[in-house]
């Protein structure tokens, strides 16, 4: 192991590198928040500098952005929890009773997920229009019910089938119900599988602005939207306030994101690679 | 101990059940009966359709045909939470979430027993499968042995009367089986419960069983104490299955010559005791491999005085047991194996020696049907012993 310690260092070097290299952005924007509007946009990056709260507060008293904000948690928490409770019940009859066809089916649910989003945004306007659902919060949170579903369908049913049918069946013929079953006996095996696909779903639902620019109203838009068309100030590009934003909105999620990040990697797996949950 | 259930009301019965999976039959004409407070072995070979079986007894699956009488009730219909049978699984099914103490009362908190009743329940099973000091663990602290106590005292927890076990013994060492073995003995004197045991090893079905029932290829072919099944099995599947080493099997032919009838094989010819005069026909003949003998040296200076049938083969294998061997045999092309307590002759490799067997031994039965039909008589043959075998050698097993 230790044979040649110098180079190891030098790999964990490299590594650290490569990895710091890739939080630059992020790190960027978070000292942005920080920084005056000079220093921002000064051509030669100003990496010492006095910190300053003037953009965090002036983004807070910003009229709408606490309802942005507001309306962020919502969508994502309200969208994905639904997501995941229908998930578990389609999970669990895909899984135990496996209708024919189930492989066409998953692959059909996860489709609009597997094609870019412009490619899909313009027929599901021109549904929710015909439904009457744009620019509503129902149709908002609905359409981010439908967008977690397939990927915690995916995610679930991964861990319902490394869930032993035995289980099911000792507990039916023990005088179990089907429903006892299902959340009593199951549901409590695959409890990382929920966490991942709350976790794996929650990341796509925050950040989304595409739907929630094209499909939301007023009364429905996230902080996504407010930074891509909010951010003009007198002509110009108010970085500042853009740096502010991010900071504010990325906090939550990244936290999330460390807190929860093995429950990640099995999300990305669909469940299959569970060795650390 | 053993009694074929005919003077009792079986407390379970199947009748005629018939299941098939995508146009394949798994089990034809099934029928099966267990008597109250016995010890119901059911013993199959691997994919004899033990599974499905145990499926349909405790109602996860429901038959294509056929009718399930469980404490005179019909339940053929019935769903498993109705049918209140205690179940152990073959997979152990122990719940990760929960305690070893919480998993044993799993049927007692499902059913709504009071907890301070059930605690109970929960100590006395604990006790008697030697498990107290893991009542608090959780079960992947177990052994997989501890697990298996685990699983049956959770099956034995619940109140009722029927169990069924599904090979719960399966892939657990040795030591650990056979005192298993005697913990459900005990278990089942104890409690005088009716046991439905499902089992694909025959050691662990001869000791265990008062009554056994053998699977073969969907259907039950045989069933009765075991010891009736070892030694007269009225099928030719139960005598290969039922046994360690199994028996061998060789073709013959059956002629009657007035009343007495002679079964020729490749090997050898004797007058057989025929239950009724049947045609001559082909037949099965059985030999059990603890009725096979053998001596060294040329077995021409042994006459047939004694009245057994002798004829030369060579030692091809001999696998040691501790306490005896398993001799495998060639002769004349025919493959035997026989079971040898002579340890002195462990290097007797491809040796000639003269194989003895009394003709009393040998077990007739009809190559079309499987049914016995007689055994080989002490009559003397005046050519009994020592035919050449003939050219074509077709042979059982």
């Amino acid at each position: 192991m230790n044979a040649h310690p110098w180079r190891q260092r030098l790999y964990h070097l490299v590594l650290w590198v490569v990895a710091l290299a890739f939080f630059m952005p992020v790190l960027w924007i978070f000292l942005a928040a920080f920084k005056s509007s000079g220093e921002l946009v000064s051509p030669n990056p100003v990496f010492l500098f006095r910190p300053t709260m003037d953009n965090i507060i002036r983004v807070v008293q910003e009229p709408n952005f606490l309802d942005y904000l507001r309306m962020s948690f919502i969508l994502s928490i309200g969208s994905v929890v639904i997501a995941i409770a229908v998930a578990f019940l389609a999970a669990y009859s895909f899984s135990r009773y496996r209708p024919t066809g189930t492989n066409f089916i998953m692959f059909l649910l996860l489709s609009t997920r597997m094609v870019p989003a412009p490619a899909v945004v313009l027929p599901i306007f021109l549904m929710y229009t015909a439904l009457g659902w744009a620019k509503t919060f129902h149709g908002m949170i609905l359409f981010y019910v439908m967008f977690s579903i397939p990927f915690s369908l995916w995610i679930l049913k991964g861990f319902l089938d490394g869930v032993s049918l035995r289980y099911d069946e000792t507990a039916l013929v023990n005088g179990g119900s089907r429903l006892h079953t299902m959340f009593r006996v199951v549901l409590p095996q695959v409890k990382p599988g929920l966490v991942a696909a709350f976790i794996f779903n929650i990341i796509f639902v925050w950040n989304e602005f595409l739907f929630n620019y094209i499909l939301g109203g007023q009364g429905t838009t996230m902080i996504p939207v407010l930074l891509a068309t909010g951010v003009k100030q007198g002509g110009m590009t108010d970085w500042s306030f853009i740096a502010a934003i991010s900071f504010i909105y990325m906090l939550p999620l990244i936290l999330a994101i460390y807190v929860f990040q093995r429950y990640l990697l099995v999300g990305m797996t669909f469940g299959t690679v569970r060795g650390e949950v | 101990m053993s009694n074929t259930g005919l003077a009792d009301t079986p407390i379970l019965r199947l009748e005629g059940i018939a299941k098939a999976y995508r146009g394949t039959p798994v089990l034809i004409d099934l029928d099966l009966e267990a008597a109250p407070s016995e010890l119901t072995v059911v013993y199959g070979p691997p994919a004899s359709g033990k599974s499905v079986l145990v499926r349909i007894l405790t109602g996860l699956e429901h038959p294509d045909a056929g009718r399930i009488t469980l404490r005179g009730q019909d339940i053929t219909a019935e769903a498993p939470a109705e049918r209140n049978i205690g179940y152990v699984p073959q997979s152990f099914a122990l719940y990760p979430h929960l305690s070893v103490r919480a998993n044993i009362s799993y049927p007692l908190d499902l059913a709504g027993v009071p907890a301070s009743e059930s605690r109970a329940v929960v100590a006395e099973a604990a006790a008697m499968l030697k498990i107290e000091e893991h009542l608090d663990k959780k079960p992947d602290q177990l052994s997989g042995g501890q697990k298996q106590r685990v699983a049956i005292a959770r099956g034995i927890a619940k109140r009722t009367d029927v169990f069924v076990l599904d090979d719960p013994l399966a892939g657990l060492d040795f030591k650990l089986r056979e005192q298993l073995v005697d913990d459900l003995r005990g278990l089942n004197a104890a409690t005088g419960a009716s046991v439905l045991y499902m089992t694909s090893d025959v050691i662990e079905a001869m000791t265990l069983a008062d009554s056994l029932a053998v699977l073969s290829a969907g259907s039950i072919v045989e069933s009765g104490p075991p010891e009736r099944l070892y030694r007269h099995p009225r099928a030719v599947a139960t005598m290969a299955l039922v046994g360690f080493p199994p028996a061998n099997f060789l073709r013959g032919t059956l002629e009657h010559r007035g009343d007495d009838a002679t079964c020729n094989t490749p090997l050898f010819r004797f007058s057989a005791d025929i239950a009724d005069n049947r045609a001559s026909g082909d037949v099965i003949v059985g030999l059990r491999p603890e009725r096979v003998h053998l001596s060294h040296g040329n077995g021409s200076t042994v006459g047939d005085s004694d009245g057994s049938i002798t004829f030369p083969a060579t030692v091809t294998l001999r696998e040691d047991l501790g306490g005896e061997d398993i001799v495998y045999l060639d002769a004349s092309g025919i493959p035997l194996a026989m079971v040898d307590r002579d340890h002195d002759r462990s290097t007797d490799l491809g040796d000639a020696v003269t194989v003895f067997i009394a003709p009393s031994q040998l077990t007739l039965f009809d190559a079309t049907t499987g049914d016995r039909i007689g055994h080989g008589a002490h009559r003397p043959s005046p050519s009994a012993a020592r035919r050449p075998p003939p050219a074509s050698v077709a042979h059982h097993g």
